[in-house]
């Protein structure tokens, strides 16, 4: 019964979208991110002026994952790719501690939206690499991530360039997708 | 009513954009694809679609070659109502100028250009600047053309990013496409720049050169427009230039060919080998005859185009004149410039043939086509000496059709004919009298009037011929008056017998009284002071040997011409106005200084050239209008030519020939004059007035003062009867008063033409009126002393012998009390400045005794004997004289002189 209930969840999800926005400040490293868990390599990139799309194939998920530009004179559109969207990937800059304010006040203004409510939430904290990097809890301290009430969230400690953490955070979000599609 | 009725507002319906809206985020690729096509089908048929801008967008990012062009579509047509979301699309932008495909490569950087909004421009330098080097050739050319648009939304950026100097590097590909758009950008950048940023090197030169051969029709036509401006070192480099370009001429595409004939005329002007000339006009004709044989709207912009070529190479097409032949067929603008190119290449060989199209075009029934044709045969006469007896036979012929627009055409053509040979074709004027009637176009009127002066003295009813013409003077159009004015002033200096000496005062009198017209009014003053001071001199100057024309209508200025031959091809040439005179650019460069000289070549009708640029030696027209409006301006005093007006009268009248010294001035000197007509009196109008006596005429000097709030004219004088008949003897020339303005006049006057019965007077009695107030009247003195001949000096013998001879009946005395002499000398000089003449003076005790003489009209004498004490006043006046009547007068005058 549960491996029969199981092939009917991965069959269901198997043929179905979904839609996850990867948001942060500028150079917080979502585009390459973005091609990281598209092609498995580091490309180099350009501040993003407008945004990406590419669809990621993971754990039988197939998401198309919108990159959205995070300067500041970007961030204001972000609103137009909130309808339908399932998760938000909200990527930060470990070693940016300057900038730290301003990213949880940007990250508490999206979950404030009423088209993003049923969004799970993944933050990457990226740069691990860097020196000086703050780790997972400093981070969820400085996002003030325990004030997130009935919403799914979680923090992974990222690193883009080497590639370490971002399918682990996949994985978690694969999964949560699945059971709150269950 | 309750609030059930919000229901209305909103619906359950969700209409179509939000529906778009749905499809457009669809998660399925198809549905996507197909909403944006109906987005687009939306936005073609005129929807505002642009509320969808995001959606659009977010589609763009897409394997899918026609999706994405659906979306750069729709890119073009909104960016600019959505300047903000635009740069959205800019990375989407940036990746596709990297995309392996290089259609989409180039579809990203043309898109890219065509959007223009600033938000987003500077993000494109980035893609542009690799396209400009991209491998593929089809990119490269897309790029170039896009740097030329990129100037134009921001030159600043383009030049930063060294845009242009990239742009000259392609000049040297080595695809010709790209070499064709390279150039073809830098050239519009070059006409949007003040700098010189495009010049074509020795080395750029073989480049193009090579590249011509090889690219599109319309890459050659950017090629050969910018080789042609390129200057040649030399003579040899020119021919070199010239010879790689000339197999160019032989292109299906008539814009290469235009093209390739400009290069080569511009080229040409280098060559000094007159055999490589020759060579080169042969090879240029058959291709520009080629060309008329297209539409024929082509054939126009061709024949635009040979009209200017002709007149710097006439050998060209000198043997081509055929094909100028107009077909009953080609519609009349085709028609009106091949006849324009005929007269361009007639010559002595082809004139027959020539001269039997034209006639029968002159009986066609297209009046402007007939009208032009019969105007190209007189231009003919006048280019051809030759042939002119034969165009004028031709000419004749016409006439006797007796078509009312023929005659009137062939009429005005003559007339320059005539100004072109002189004394050769005169005997025609017969036949030309006899149409006079028919006339009714104010250039044929002119023209005929112009003949009839010039040749008054071989016609013998010349002054009737004018007099029919001069009955509708007024209503006449003013090329006509001014005509009518020159040609009577012609004839009565031709004929001064009594006819024309009347109808010259009645044109006179029209023209400066009666007309608005200041460029006929200076005419005429001009004329009347030329004729007054020294008819001679007038002989000399009216009827002066006029130099001989020559045929340059519709001939354009050099500098003009070099312009327009090298804008052959464009439209320029076709409207034969320089670019700028079109074309508005905003160019920091200096606007072309000269630019004013330019005549506007299309318009400079032929009727301009001939009489009017003679007699207006004599008489300044247009040109008069200028200062006459400037001094108006600068002083509200009197118009100056008022003064001699009379003094010419005077002449008319009695042509003795006096001449009256130009420069005195128009007012009397001396006192003021008094007042008659206070200001109080005449609403604002004052009127100082005075008789007085000039070069034995008497005037009425008059001085009036416009001190009323509106202008006044239309002024007109008219003396009630009065002892000695004075009245006008012409009208009052007092011109338009503007408030404030003042104006002198000299009235001539007649005397003994209304004379009162009854005692004599000294009152004389005014009525003037002008066009805005009621008539004033007013009381003025007839002074005897104006009326004192200057012929009234007596011998001592003969002014003893009519003393004696007067009864002393006649003898009348009265003492002038107010009257002092001072020097006895002073008085008898004074006295004669006045026309009363010293005879003889003794010495009477202590007292002085003079004895004068003076003559009154009609030849009364005065014999008068002054009797008084220097330095004491009191003089005793005593006069004989036959009529004793008049003592009273006299004895005024006496006082007035005296005193």
């Amino acid at each position: 019964m549960g491996i029969l209930f199981t092939r009917m969840l991965s069959s269901l999800f198997g043929n179905k979208e979904a839609r996850i926005l990867v948001l942060g400040l500028d150079n917080a490293g979502k585009t390459t991110i973005l091609y990281r868990l598209q092609m498995g390599e580091v490309v180099s990139t350009i501040p993003t002026i407008g945004f990406n799309v590419e669809t990621v194939q993971y754990n039988n998920i197939k998401f198309q994952v919108w990159d959205l530009g995070g300067q500041t004179s970007i961030r204001p559109y972000w609103r137009c790719y909130f309808p339908n969207t399932q998760a938000i990937i909200y990527v930060v800059d470990s070693s940016d501690t300057d900038r730290l304010v301003t990213a949880k006040d940007e990250f508490h203004a999206i979950l404030e939206e009423e088209e993003l409510k049923g969004a799970v939430v993944l933050i990457y904290a990226n740069k691990q690499d860097l020196p000086g990097a703050l780790d997972d809890a400093a981070v969820t301290e400085a996002l003030e991530l325990h004030k997130i009430k009935s919403r799914q969230w979680a923090i992974f400690k990222t690193s883009a360039i080497k590639g370490e953490g971002l399918f682990e955070g996949l994985d978690w979000l694969s999964n949560t997708l699945k059971s709150v599609g269950g | 009513m309750s609030g059930h009725d919000s229901k209305y507002f909103s619906t359950t319906k969700k209409g179509e954009i939000p529906e778009l809206k749905d499809e457009l985020n669809s998660q399925y690729k198809d549905k996507r694809k197909d909403a944006v096509k109906k987005v687009i089908a939306a936005m073609t048929v005129g929807k505002d679609v642009s509320s969808l801008f995001t959606d659009v967008v977010n589609c763009m990012q897409t394997e899918n070659l026609e999706l994405k062009k659906l979306v750069y579509l729709y890119l073009i047509n909104y960016a600019k109502s959505q300047p903000d979301l635009a740069i959205l699309a800019v990375n989407t932008f940036v990746k596709d100028s990297q995309d392996p495909n290089p259609l989409i490569r180039a579809l990203a950087v043309r898109t890219m250009g065509c959007i223009r909004v600033d938000k987003i421009t500077e993000y494109l330098c980035d893609p542009l600047q690799r396209c400009l080097k991209d491998d593929d050739p089809y990119v490269r050319k897309t790029a170039s053309i896009c740097v030329a648009k990129l100037y134009d939304i921001n030159a600043e950026l383009v030049e930063d990013r060294g845009f242009l100097d990239a742009l000259k590097d392609l000049i040297s590909d080595n695809n010709p496409m790209v070499v064709a758009n390279a150039v073809a950008a830098l050239a519009e950048i070059q006409e949007n720049s003040s700098r010189p940023i495009f010049e074509i090197t020795s080395n750029t030169l073989t480049k193009l050169l090579t590249a011509l051969n090889e690219c599109t029709e319309w890459g050659q036509v950017f090629i050969l427009d910018a080789l042609s401006k390129y200057k040649a070192a030399d003579a040899r480099e020119a021919e070199n230039i010239v010879e790689r370009v000339t197999p160019r001429l032989q292109h299906a595409n008539c814009a290469v060919v235009l093209s390739a004939v400009k290069m080569i005329l511009l080229q040409m002007e280098l060559i000094t080998s007159t055999d490589v000339v020759r060579n080169l006009c042969k090879k240029m004709a058959p291709p520009l005859v080629t060309l008329l044989s297209a539409e024929p709207e082509i054939q126009y912009v061709a024949l635009r185009n040979i009209n200017l070529i002709v007149q710097r190479r006439p050998t060209i097409l000198a043997h081509e004149i055929k094909v100028f032949f107009c077909k009953y067929n080609d519609p009349i603008y085709v028609k009106m410039e091949k006849l324009e190119i005929m007269i361009k290449l007639a010559s002595d060989r082809n004139i027959d043939q020539v001269l039997l199209e034209f006639k029968e075009y002159a009986t066609e029934v297209d009046v402007d086509f007939v009208r032009k044709a019969v105007r190209a045969i007189g231009r003919c006469a006048i280019k051809l000496e030759r042939a002119a007896e034969r165009c004028i036979s031709v000419l004749l012929e016409l006439i006797k059709i007796k078509v009312n627009y023929v005659v009137q055409e062939a009429i005005i053509v003559i007339k320059d004919i005539f100004r072109r040979y002189p004394n050769t074709y005169e005997s025609i004027i017969a036949t030309l009298c006899e149409s006079l009637d028919t006339l009714d176009e104010p250039e044929a009127k002119a023209s005929m009037i112009w003949i009839i002066g010039e040749y008054a003295e071989r016609i013998d009813n010349a002054d009737e011929l004018l007099e029919s013409f001069l009955e509708s003077f007024p209503e006449e159009p003013a090329l006509v008056q001014l005509q009518l004015l020159t040609a009577t002033v012609k004839l009565f200096l031709k004929k001064p017998t009594e006819g024309p000496q009347q109808m010259i005062q009645v044109v006179l009198n029209n023209a400066t009284v009666e007309t608005d017209n200041p460029d006929l009014r200076d005419r005429a003053y001009i004329y009347w002071r030329l004729l007054s001071t020294d008819p001679e001199a007038a002989k000399d100057v009216v009827l002066a040997e006029k130099p001989v024309i020559s045929d340059d209508s519709n001939q354009l200025d050099p500098s003009l011409l070099d312009e327009l031959l090298a804008n052959i091809a464009t439209l320029a040439s076709v409207y034969h106005k320089p670019p700028d005179a079109f074309v508005t650019r905003v160019k920091t460069a200096v606007q072309r200084p000269d630019d004013e000289e330019y005549p506007d070549g299309s318009e400079s009708g032929y009727s301009d050239t001939p009489a009017n640029a003679v007699d207006s030696a004599a008489a300044p027209s247009s040109s008069s209008n200028v200062t006459h409006a400037a001094t108006r301006q600068a002083a509200p005093a009197p118009p100056a030519p008022s003064a001699p007006v009379p003094d010419l009268l005077g002449d008319l009248i009695g042509l003795d020939g006096a001449i009256v010294p130009v420069d005195q001035p128009a007012t009397p000197s001396g006192p003021p004059l008094p007042i008659v007509l206070p200001a109080s009196t005449g609403q604002g109008l004052q009127i100082c007035a005075q008789l007085t006596r000039r070069d034995g005429q008497i005037f009425y000097s008059m001085l009036f003062e416009n001190n009323s709030q509106i202008p006044l004219d239309g002024f007109m004088i008219q003396f009630n009867k009065n002892t000695l008949g004075l009245a006008a003897a012409g009208p009052l020339q007092v011109p338009q008063l503007q408030p404030g303005a003042s104006a002198t006049t000299l009235l001539p006057m007649v005397s003994f033409q209304n004379i009162s019965p009854g005692p004599p007077s000294t009152l004389l009695q005014v009525a003037v009126k002008n066009n805005q107030q009621p008539v004033w009247y007013f009381n003025d003195k007839i002074s005897l002393q104006v009326f004192f001949a200057e012929d009234g000096r007596m011998e001592r013998a003969h002014f003893l012998e009519t003393w004696k001879s007067l009864p002393d009946s006649n003898e009348i005395a009265k003492d002038l009390q107010s009257v002092v002499i001072n020097s006895v000398d002073v008085t008898i000089d004074r006295l004669a400045a006045s026309n009363v003449f010293f005879i003889a003076k003794r010495r009477n005790m202590n007292q002085e005794v003079l004895y004068l003489s003076a003559k009154a009209p009609r030849g009364i004498p005065f014999l008068i004997e002054l009797t008084g004490v220097v330095g004491i006043a009191g003089v005793k006046c005593a006069i004989k004289t036959p009529n004793p009547e008049m003592a009273p007068l006299f004895f005024e005058a006496m006082e007035a002189l005296l005193n």
